[in-house]
């Protein structure tokens, strides 16, 4: 049997069991998600414009993570709003971080996994590059926004301004968290080939990997400390649009 | 307008900082160098073997030093870069460049990126303590005890036998988690239960992931396929799952245990209430650390079917590592609510017994 199939049916079956319907509508959304992850990358692969995809792609799985893993409307609702918001924001940044930074594509440590194939593909990786680190923010944009409204949502009335502060600040203390190992992880065993050949730490902090990586992270978190006040800000507005009516 | 006008601090400290390390070259004993003008000399279209129609550029560039003996003056490379720029550049007036020279001959060796770094590190901890406050000192400090810590067992673990380097990487994640389980909650009880619950979560998440790997006897993952493992690629790929995880398991843990302390129920109420809060978080978690690890993939994905390699193959070959490490930190992050309830829990009837 394959491995993989065999991790996500075992996965679905202790989702069922611990989440009941929660659970399943959770597994459902990471399904989803993981399907249009391979058609983005089929698509970039035909010939797209990966940052277009990327963009239109990025507005599908938002929707999917976040109205999928909460059935409250008036929680959603102003997430997925926020979470555009600052989607569109990043657009920007992200462009322009990745054009100065110039970290698309392969260091020379890549040249092993490398070897047999042809890097001139006709593929922009500067665009796929842009494609990544926008669609790789996303879980953690719709996270933060998710905590964010389900909270205010919970002590809606008596919410009081430093409340929500409080509420706003440990949301970003753990999101941080979940990150920087998130990304630690994937790092390892690059600190490890450093580590090995000993590279001297001004050849670290203008390495095209550890720079575009780190960048990526940076990025990430961000958009997570940008998220936070935003949704608050979306929430807060509605409210008060509301109460005139 | 001042409540807007914050907002403009931190960027307007990053453009400073990113200015300011254009003057960093003498810090550097490689030569460094400006980009002061670029004429491109010829193009060419290339064709590679499976139809791929690309366009290679040389340029010639003028460089003006900008360390060395030689500071202050110009001279002259060729660049050649290509339309998709998989492992070449295209180099722009302005940009900063690292030159390699031999016999008077300079030649292009990397790109300077450390201002662009520095920029964006200003630019992320300016919005952290804008947004923040006070309690961003907390958070930063944690991150960099945890960064640091990597750093020496890392280094410490260049030449150790395998299984040395599995029990360093299990103890550097015992380390990880009491210590951001403390940086969160402080030297509490509380904090027992998060970085216990953490740890078991994590630790049984991984023995399934093996088990099943190990029963299917790893059919559609390619260990091989871990980046830049040179050896141990199994140890790598479990090491990732375990660090990748832990700060998800962490958060999710700690939001569990934070909000039923408060309740001096019974135990029954008590896991109750964890089950409910975790349901809750677990789905968006998951969908967190499943972006990060799929969208790793994408590049190579992208070179692998341009390479005439077919979609089935590029998704189990480049894909599957990530799918597998994703649904294995998420049995950690599904496994991680049941856990903390259930300590929690026992630990309110504990205090009732000794009460």
């Amino acid at each position: 049997m394959n491995a993989i199939l065999a991790l996500a049916l075992l996965l679905l079956v202790m989702m069922l069991l611990i989440g009941g319907k929660q659970g399943l509508a959770n597994f459902f959304a990471l399904t989803v998600n993981a399907l249009l992850m391979i058609l983005v990358v089929i698509l970039m692969a035909s010939g797209f414009n990966p940052i277009i995809l990327a963009v239109v792609f990025g507005l599908i799985i938002l929707a999917s993570t976040i109205f999928l893993s909460t059935s409250h409307v008036a929680v959603a609702g102003p997430a997925f709003v926020s979470a555009l918001l600052i989607m569109t924001l990043l657009v920007g940044l992200i462009i322009l971080t990745m054009t100065l930074s110039q970290t698309a594509g392969f260091g020379p440590e890549d040249s092993e996994s490398l070897e047999g194939f042809s890097v001139y593909i006709g593929v922009s990786f500067p665009h796929i590059l842009i494609a990544t680190t926008l669609l790789g923010t996303l879980g953690a944009i719709a996270e933060a926004a998710i905590a964010v409204a389900a909270g205010m949502d919970e002590i809606k009335d008596q919410a009081s301004d430093a409340g929500i502060k409080q509420m706003g600040h440990e949301i970003i203390g753990t999101a941080l968290n979940t990150l920087f190992f998130g990304f630690f992880g994937g790092f390892s065993s690059l600190f490890i080939w450093f580590a090995s050949l000993r590279y001297p730490f001004s050849q670290i902090i203008n390495n095209k990997i550890f720079v575009g990586e780190l960048l990526q992270v940076l990025i990430s978190v961000i958009a997570v400390v940008l998220t936070v006040p935003m949704t608050t800000w979306v929430v807060t507005t509605r409210h008060a649009h509301r109460r005139k009516e | 307008m001042k409540y807007f006008g914050k907002w403009l601090i931190p960027f307007v400290a990053a453009i400073a900082v990113f200015i300011g390390m254009q003057f960093d070259s003498s810090l550097y004993a490689k030569p460094v160098g400006r980009v002061e003008s670029v004429q491109v000399i010829k193009t060419t279209s290339h064709d590679d073997e499976d139809q791929n129609h690309d366009r290679l550029t040389k340029q010639q560039v003028k460089v003006r030093l900008l360390n060395t003996a030689k500071r202050g003056q110009s001279v002259t490379i060729h660049n050649t870069y290509s339309f998709s720029g998989g492992l070449d550049n295209q180099l722009r007036p302005g940009e900063q460049i690292f030159l390699d020279v031999d016999k008077g001959v300079y030649t292009l060796n990397n790109i300077k990126r450390d201002a662009i770094l520095a920029a964006l590190l200003v630019l992320t901890f300016g919005l952290i303590f804008l947004v923040m406050g006070r309690r961003a000192w907390l958070t930063s400090i944690s991150i960099l005890l945890n960064t640091v810590i990597f750093f020496i067992a890392v280094t410490w673990e260049i030449g150790s036998k395998q299984w040395q380097a599995w029990w360093l990487f299990v103890g550097l994640a015992v380390v990880f988690t009491i210590l951001t389980a403390v940086f969160i909650v402080g030297f509490k009880p509380i904090a027992v239960t998060i970085s216990l619950g953490s740890l078991l979560a994590t630790g049984l998440a991984v023995a399934l992931g093996y088990g099943v790997l190990t029963l299917t006897n790893y059919n559609g993952v390619h260990l091989e396929e871990v980046k830049y493992a040179t050896q141990m690629p199994q140890l790598l790929f479990f090491a990732q799952i375990v660090i990748g995880s832990l700060g998800a398991v962490l958060d999710e843990a700690s939001d569990i245990s934070v909000a039923i302390f408060q309740l001096h129920d019974s135990a029954k109420e008590r896991f109750q209430a964890g089950m409910a809060i975790g349901r809750n978080v677990m789905g968006p978690l998951i969908s967190v650390l499943f972006m990060i690890f799929i969208a790793d993939t994408f590049v190579e994905s992208v070179l692998w079917i341009r390479n005439n390699n077919s979609i089935a193959q590029t998704v189990i070959w480049v894909m599957g590592l990530g799918f597998a490490q994703s649904l294995i930190s998420a049995f950690g992050i599904v496994l991680a609510v049941p856990m903390t309830s259930g300590l929690a829990a026992f630990m309110a009837k504990i205090k009732k017994v000794a009460a």
